[in-house]
C-alpha cells in the first residue's frame, strides 16, 4: 500500500494521441495529452460526452491501442510501458495494477455478491483461495455491504452493486482505481455516498484514482480536477481556476 | 435419456446432481415436455412496514422449446417471478419444478447454485460482462465455474458461440471496446456456455436502440427453433408480437391468457378481474352453444378448439358465416346491442371445444368501465354484422326480420 502522497508520478502520459479510422475519414478522439497522475492523488478529469474522457482511461488501463505517444506507469517497484507489452502481459499486469469502476456495474448474475469478488482473485492468482473468501468479506465490510454477501445482485439497490463493483476493483488491491462515471446512474443521495467510499480509499488506503465525469459539481472534491476538452487536457486545475474567479470550494 | 429426467416425478437437486444425465440436451424433439412447472408459488416480502405479497400462488407451466415474454407494470411481479425461476430467491410457499428437478426443497444454496449454472442461462437488462477480460474470456467464465468442458476445449467452445451472435471478430477485444448492442450478444453468448436448455432474460432489450433490440429478439427466435427454452421478462409490447406465448402478470397474479388474447384492449386489472370470473365449458363437436333467436346472457372466449357460426333456412339448408378460433369471441353483438341470437354457434365438427365465459353483467360493468375496449368490440360487432347481413340476405332471411323482433 502505498501511503504517501509523493511528487513521484504513479502515471505518466507523454504526447498520447489517439486517432480512430472511420468510413468518414479520420477522428482525433485525443490530441497529444500529457499528464502526471501523483501517488495518492484523487484526480478528476471532466468533460462533456465525446470530450475524449473514456479514450483517455483506456489509454491508461492499455484496453484501447494508442496511436502515438507512451503510457508509463510507476508502481510496486516496476515502470512499465503499457502499449508496450505483449495481450498477455498487460492483462496479468492490469489485473493486479488497476481496479476499475464503470458506470453500468458489471456484476455477474449467477454469481453472489462475495462470489463477484472472490472471481477476479481467482482469475489472478494472487490469494490462496481459502483466504480469498475472507477478503472479499472484507471489502464488502469496507463498502459497508458485508450483510448481503450472499446475495445475488438482482437483489441489491444500484448503490448497492456499484459498491460491489468497487469492491470488486479492489479484490487483488491494486495501488490505482481507474472510474469511469461510476456514479453516472445513481440518485444524488446515493452518488454522494459512492464519492464518499473513493475519498476514503485515497485518505485511509493511499490509493490513487483517476476518475472522469461529465458532472462539473463533483470539481471541487477531487484534489485535482482538470478538464478535456475535444481531446485535450487544460492543465489549470479547474476548482482553483473556480476559486480565483470567485468560487467558492467545499473543504 | 435416462428415465428418471423424463419421468414425471420431479426430482430433487441432488438427484440431478448425481445422475448421469447431468448435461442437459436441448432436443427439438422433447417439444412439448414441461419445462418449468410452478405450483401456488407464494412470495412474501417482510419489511418494517409489515408483509407484502408480492407473488399469490402462481400456477405456471412453459413448455421446452417455448419463447414466452412475461409482460406487468412495474411492481406487479414479474421480476420477483423471474427470480423464483432462476433460483435468485425463494418462494415462501409452493413448488418450482425445472426439467424435472425440484429446485426448493431440501437443496443447499451450493448445490443450488451448480445446478444453475449447468441449466440456467441468465441474461439482464445490463451486460455485466467482467470488463477486464475479454469477449471470449467473458464468454469462457461459466465454463470454468460450471466445471464443463475439457480446459483445452473451452475456448473453441466459446469461439463458436461467439461466431452464433456473430461475434467472432471481436472476441479478443475488451467489452468497453464494442457497441452496447454487441456486450449484449456478448452476455447472450456467455449465457449459453453452458448449453442450458432454459434461457431466462430479464428487460435483456432494455437499454438498447430498436435495430439491435430486433437482433437480439432474432437471435432468441433462432434459439427457440433450436429447442431452447426462452423466457423473457419485458415492458416492450413491440417484442410480446415476436413470442410464441406472452404471460401478463398484474398484481402478483396471472392473467388467464385467453382473456388476454380475446380483449387485449382491457387494462391489467380488468383483464385479471375477468381472470377471475371465468368459468369453463367444453362442449363435444357439433354441440350447439347458443341457438337463433335465443337470449344470450353470456360472453364467450375460445380457449381451445374451434366454434362454427351458421345460419338455416329451409331453401339452402346451413350457411357456415365463419369459423371462430382460440382466442377469439362470439356474444358479444347480442350483449352490446341486446337482444337475442341472431345466429347459430356450434362446436366444430372435429373436436370438442374448450369456452370461457363471463356472465352478463359482469360483462357490462367491465365495459362501462373500459371505453377503449367497447369502442373497438363495436367496430368487430359492425363487420361482423356486415358479414352477417350478406350471408343472411343470401340465406333468404334479413336481418331486418330479427331487429323488428328485438324486445
Amino acid at each position: 500500500m502505498n501511503s504517501n502522497p509523493s511528487s513521484q508520478p504513479i502515471i505518466e502520459l507523454r504526447d498520447v494521441v489517439k486517432v480512430y479510422s472511420t468510413a468518414a475519414g479520420d477522428f482525433p478522439a485525443l490530441k497529444g495529452i500529457n499528464l502526471q497522475v501523483r501517488a495518492g492523488e484523487f484526480l478528476g478529469i471532466i468533460g462533456k460526452s465525446g470530450a475524449g474522457k473514456s479514450t483517455l482511461l483506456n489509454m491508461i488501463t492499455g484496453v484501447d491501442h494508442l496511436t502515438e505517444g507512451e503510457v508509463l506507469v510507476h508502481a510496486d517497484g516496476s515502470s512499465v510501458s503499457v502499449h508496450r507489452m505483449k495481450e498477455d502481459e498487460i492483462a496479468f499486469w492490469r489485473g493486479r495494477t488497476m481496479g476499475v469502476v464503470f458506470q453500468s456495474f458489471q456484476l455477474l448474475p449467477m454469481l453472489t455478491l462475495v462470489e463477484n469478488i472472490t472471481l477476479p482473485m481467482d482469475l489472478c492468482g494472487n490469494f490462496h483461495p481459502k483466504r480469498s473468501r475472507e477478503r472479499a468479506l472484507e471489502l464488502l465490510r469496507l463498502m459497508e455491504i458485508e450483510e448481503h454477501a450472499d446475495k445475488f445482485p438482482s437483489l441489491i439497490s444500484g448503490g448497492q452493486q456499484q459498491r460491489v463493483a468497487i469492491a470488486r476493483a479492489l479484490a487483488n488491491d491494486p495501488p490505482i482505481l481507474i472510474a469511469d462515471e461510476p456514479t453516472g446512474s445513481l440518485d444524488s443521495v446515493t452518488a454522494d455516498h459512492i464519492f464518499e467510499l473513493f475519498q476514503r480509499l485515497v485518505e485511509e488506503q493511499g490509493k490513487t484514482i483517476v476518475m472522469v465525469t461529465h458532472d462539473q459539481s463533483l470539481a471541487p472534491r477531487f484534489s485535482r480536477t482538470l478538464r478535456i476538452t475535444d481531446g485535450e487536457l487544460d492543465q489549470a486545475d479547474l476548482a482553483e481556476a473556480d476559486l480565483r474567479s470567485g468560487g467558492r470550494r467545499k473543504k | 435419456m435416462s428415465p428418471r429426467r423424463s419421468s414425471p416425478q420431479p426430482v430433487s437437486v441432488q438427484h440431478a446432481m448425481t445422475s448421469a444425465d447431468l448435461t442437459p440436451v436441448p432436443s427439438p424433439e422433447r417439444r412439448g415436455e414441461s419445462m418449468i412447472d410452478m405450483h401456488g408459488v407464494v412470495k412474501t416480502f417482510k419489511s418494517a412496514a409489515g408483509e407484502f405479497t408480492v407473488l399469490k400462488g402462481i400456477d405456471l407451466t412453459i413448455y421446452r422449446g417455448e419463447f414466452v415474454s412475461i409482460v406487468g407494470k412495474s411492481g406487479s411481479g414479474k421480476s420477483t417471478l423471474l427470480n423464483m425461476i432462476t433460483g435468485i430467491d425463494h418462494p415462501t410457499a409452493g413448488r418450482v419444478v425445472i426439467g424435472g428437478t425440484d429446485i426448493y426443497t431440501g437443496v443447499t444454496e451450493s448445490q443450488r447454485s451448480k445446478w444453475r449454472g449447468r441449466n440456467l442461462g441468465i441474461v439482464f437488462q445490463f451486460f455485466q460482462l467482467m470488463p477486464m477480460l475479454t469477449l471470449l474470456e467473458n464468454v469462457m467464465l461459466p465454463m470454468d465455474y460450471a466445471e464443463m468442458y475439457d480446459f483445452d476445449e473451452r475456448p473453441k467452445r466459446a469461439m463458436e458461440l461467439l461466431e452464433l451472435v456473430g461475434l467472432e471478430k471481436f472476441a479478443n477485444k475488451l467489452p468497453v471496446l464494442v457497441s452496447t448492442g454487441q456486450q449484449q450478444l456478448a452476455a447472450i453468448a456467455r449465457a449459453l456456455a453452458c448449453d442450458p436448455p432454459l434461457l431466462v432474460a430479464d428487460e435483456p432489450t432494455g437499454n438498447l436502440d430498436t435495430k439491435s433490440a430486433d437482433v437480439i429478439i432474432d437471435l432468441f427466435e433462432e434459439l427457440s427453433r433450436r429447442g431452447k427454452t426462452i423466457v423473457m421478462v419485458t415492458h416492450d409490447p413491440s417484442l410480446t408480437s415476436r413470442t410464441t406465448r406472452n404471460i401478463i402478470i398484474s398484481d402478483g397474479e396471472l392473467i388467464n391468457e385467453t382473456v388476454a388474447k380475446a380483449l387485449p384492449w382491457l387494462r391489467h386489472r380488468h383483464m385479471l378481474e375477468f381472470s377471475k370470473l371465468v368459468q369453463t365449458e367444453i362442449y363435444p363437436p357439433k354441440a350447439t352453444i347458443i341457438s337463433r333467436d335465443e337470449h344470450v346472457e353470456k360472453f364467450f372466449m375460445i380457449h381451445k378448439g374451434e366454434v362454427e357460426v351458421v345460419l338455416f333456412d329451409r331453401k339452402h339448408g346451413e350457411t357456415i358465416i365463419s369459423r371462430l378460433k382460440p382466442g377469439e369471441f362470439f356474444g358479444e353483438i347480442e350483449l352490446i346491442r341486446g337482444g337475442k341470437s341472431i345466429a347459430n354457434v356450434r362446436a366444430g365438427a372435429n373436436a370438442p371445444v374448450e369456452v370461457l365465459t363471463i356472465r352478463r353483467e359482469d360483462f357490462q360493468r367491465v365495459m362501462e368501465q373500459s371505453p377503449i375496449t367497447a369502442e373497438a368490440l363495436a367496430k368487430i360487432v359492425q363487420e361482423r354484422l356486415k358479414e352477417h347481413r350478406a350471408a343472411d340476405s343470401r340465406s333468404g332471411r334479413g336481418l331486418f326480420s330479427f331487429f323488428r323482433r328485438r324486445p
